[in-house]
């Protein structure tokens, strides 16, 4: 944690909020997958966060394999690698494992009553949590800093040396890792709009999420767009496991619950099956919980969200920008 | 020539219950069949049927030459055999653009420019459609919607129009507008397969006529016929 800037309240406030929205666009990232999914086949797919967590520690595996093992080779060849690697192999496997677990759990409970895949989500959860148990045990284990600042080879017992500020001289600090963060999450949103604005298999999505029987009579491959959306949403909670491990650096087996909680929460906060809302909601989430940690108590920040969840839902209990359920017809 | 549709004892329903027990029809080309029955005698089922949405227990659909119940056909396959429905209650996509609607009905092709095409030619047939192209098909009137519902399917360029319940809650003069747009589309060659509650209004515009009851076909003849028929009048034409 960098020290509180107490000496100037408007200044601390300020980075409180820098920080809080950048943890917001990671929520912002996970939360698509589920506000996707859901959107289409109205499933809270329950196991989301976990795959998240299983992209985290493949995330890992990628770095051990290259041998970009620790901070000190942050910036060499093996470190570059690893990160570009974990850029591509992460979304790839988990959109890959969502195709697979709806291929083999939710599609054949389609038709079923909706308790059937959402009791299967939940059981998916455990199994992904089983798996990453046995992969990387029950204890936290350290994820390299790769973005952090390169470690002098003869300084090895000295303390790491402090990132750059690249906002040096505002008050404000923010790192090369802040704008990692920012610089892979908001493109990555803005192609997903462009993509489901524009394109056929995007406008075929939105048809299918607003229509199922229509989209089938447009001669819409249903079974095919829904994979489609869970390979997505796999795809963005692999980036969002690369940019949380790079900037977290602690993975283990239950990170996915809570992210994943905080990520569902800000998808319905949003307005579940809207794609802003998620991004809205998993920024606002990211500023409740550090504003909340910083001036109520970080013991308080959990309730705090939850307890802001709550009245806007009583006052807009589709959520910020979630529409009206009920469409003329 | 062999019919374009051909439908034999084709049995369907939901769960446990069927629907249908053995419904045969058939469409000649450049034909307007009307189907009409009361409310759950099984009209939207057969369409469902033809278009694949709702699995066939028993009988043939023959559609252009391929059995469709035979080999199988998702629905998703129907449309690129040159089937295409204008479902009941409309089914517009309520937060995509009229253009967009539009666009959906065009999924199974690949030629832009002719797609294209046709959105002008739809925009000719119904020039409010060409005014709010760009309004989310949610916020058009019920009778906009029909005819939004009615060029959509035709985007898919088919052999056979299947049209439910068209004039479904929509001002009398709206229903003679849509009514016409069927007359001036069969004059141009295409086979209609139309399902209504409106049975005078249907038969009218048809050349032949079902008769559905609890699911079977209880009459069928010439449309003109069975407007003259008693038991039609007295039973579906309110006389």
């Amino acid at each position: 944690m960098t020290p509180l800037l107490a000496a100037d309240p408007a200044a601390a406030f300020g980075q409180f909020l820098l920080i809080g929205l950048v943890s917001g666009l990671l929520y912002a990232l996970i939360a698509l997958g589920y506000t996707m999914v859901y959107g289409i086949v109205e499933l809270i797919n329950f196991a989301h966060g976990d795959l998240f967590m299983l992209g985290c520690l493949l995330s890992l595996e990628v770095c051990l394999l290259v041998g970009a093992r620790t901070q000190a080779e942050a910036g060499t060849a093996a470190g570059v690698a690893a990160v570009a690697l974990m850029l591509v192999a992460a979304p790839v496997f988990c959109a890959a494992l969502n195709i697979a677990v709806d291929r083999a759990v939710y599609r054949p409970l389609r038709t079923a009553p909706k308790l059937a895949p959402l009791v299967s989500a939940i059981g998916v959860s455990f199994v992904f949590m089983g798996v990453g148990l046995f992969w990387k045990g029950a204890t936290d284990v350290t994820f390299p800093d790769l973005l952090g600042p390169p470690i002098p080879p003869d300084a090895v017992n000295a303390a790491p040396p402090v990132p750059a500020n690249l906002l040096e001289g505002t008050g404000l600090r923010f790192t090369f890792k802040d704008l990692m963060v920012v610089l892979v999450t908001i493109p990555t949103m803005a192609a997903l709009t462009v993509f489901v604005r524009y394109t056929t298999l995007g406008k075929a999505m939105r048809a299918t999420a607003q229509n199922p029987t229509a989209a089938q009579l447009m001669g819409i491959n249903v079974d095919r767009v829904i994979a489609a959306t869970f390979a997505i949403g796999g795809a963005l909670a692999g980036v969002g496991s690369v940019v949380y491990s790079l900037y977290f650096n602690t993975v283990n087996y239950q990170m996915g619950f809570q992210n994943g909680v905080y990520a569902f929460t800000a998808a319905v906060l949003g307005g579940i099956g809207n794609i802003p809302g998620a991004v809205l909601g998993g920024i606002v989430i990211g500023v409740v919980k550090t504003l909340g940690g910083a001036y109520i108590g970080s013991e308080w920040s959990e309730a705090l969200i939850f307890a802001i969840l709550v009245v806007i839902l009583i006052f807009r209990p589709n959520g910020l920008l979630g529409a009206r359920t009920r469409e003329k017809v | 020539m062999p019919p374009l549709l051909a439908v034999e004892k084709l049995e369907a329903g939901y769960g446990p219950i069927n629907v249908l027990h053995g419904i045969s029809l058939t469409v000649e080309p450049g034909e307007i069949v009307a189907m009409i029955g009361a409310n759950g005698a099984g009209k939207t089922t057969t369409l469902m049927c033809l278009s694949g949405v709702v699995k066939a227990r028993g009988g043939r659909v023959v559609f252009d030459g391929r059995d469709l119940t035979a080999e199988k056909v998702p629905a998703h396959q129907v449309v690129r055999l040159g089937l295409a429905q204008s479902p009941e209650g409309r089914k517009i996509f309520p937060r995509l653009t009229v253009l967009e609607n539009l666009q959906m009905g065009a999924f199974t092709r690949t030629d832009a420019d002719g797609v294209a095409a046709d959105v002008e030619k739809a925009f000719t047939m119904f020039p409010i459609l060409r005014e709010r192209q760009h309004q989310a098909g949610g916020l058009l009137s019920g009778g906009q919607q029909q005819m939004l519902a009615i060029a959509r399917a035709l985007m898919s360029r088919p052999k056979l129009l299947l049209l439910d319940e068209p004039s479904l809650g929509l001002a009398p003069q709206i229903v003679v507008q849509i009514f016409d747009v069927i007359r001036e589309l069969n004059r141009q060659g295409m086979s209609v397969l139309l399902v209504e509650q409106n049975a005078r209004m249907a038969l009218k515009v048809a050349h032949r006529g079902y008769v559905l009851e609890t699911g079977r076909v209880t009459f069928s003849d010439r449309a003109a016929a069975l407007l003259d028929d008693p038991r039609i009048r007295a039973a579906y034409l309110g006389e």
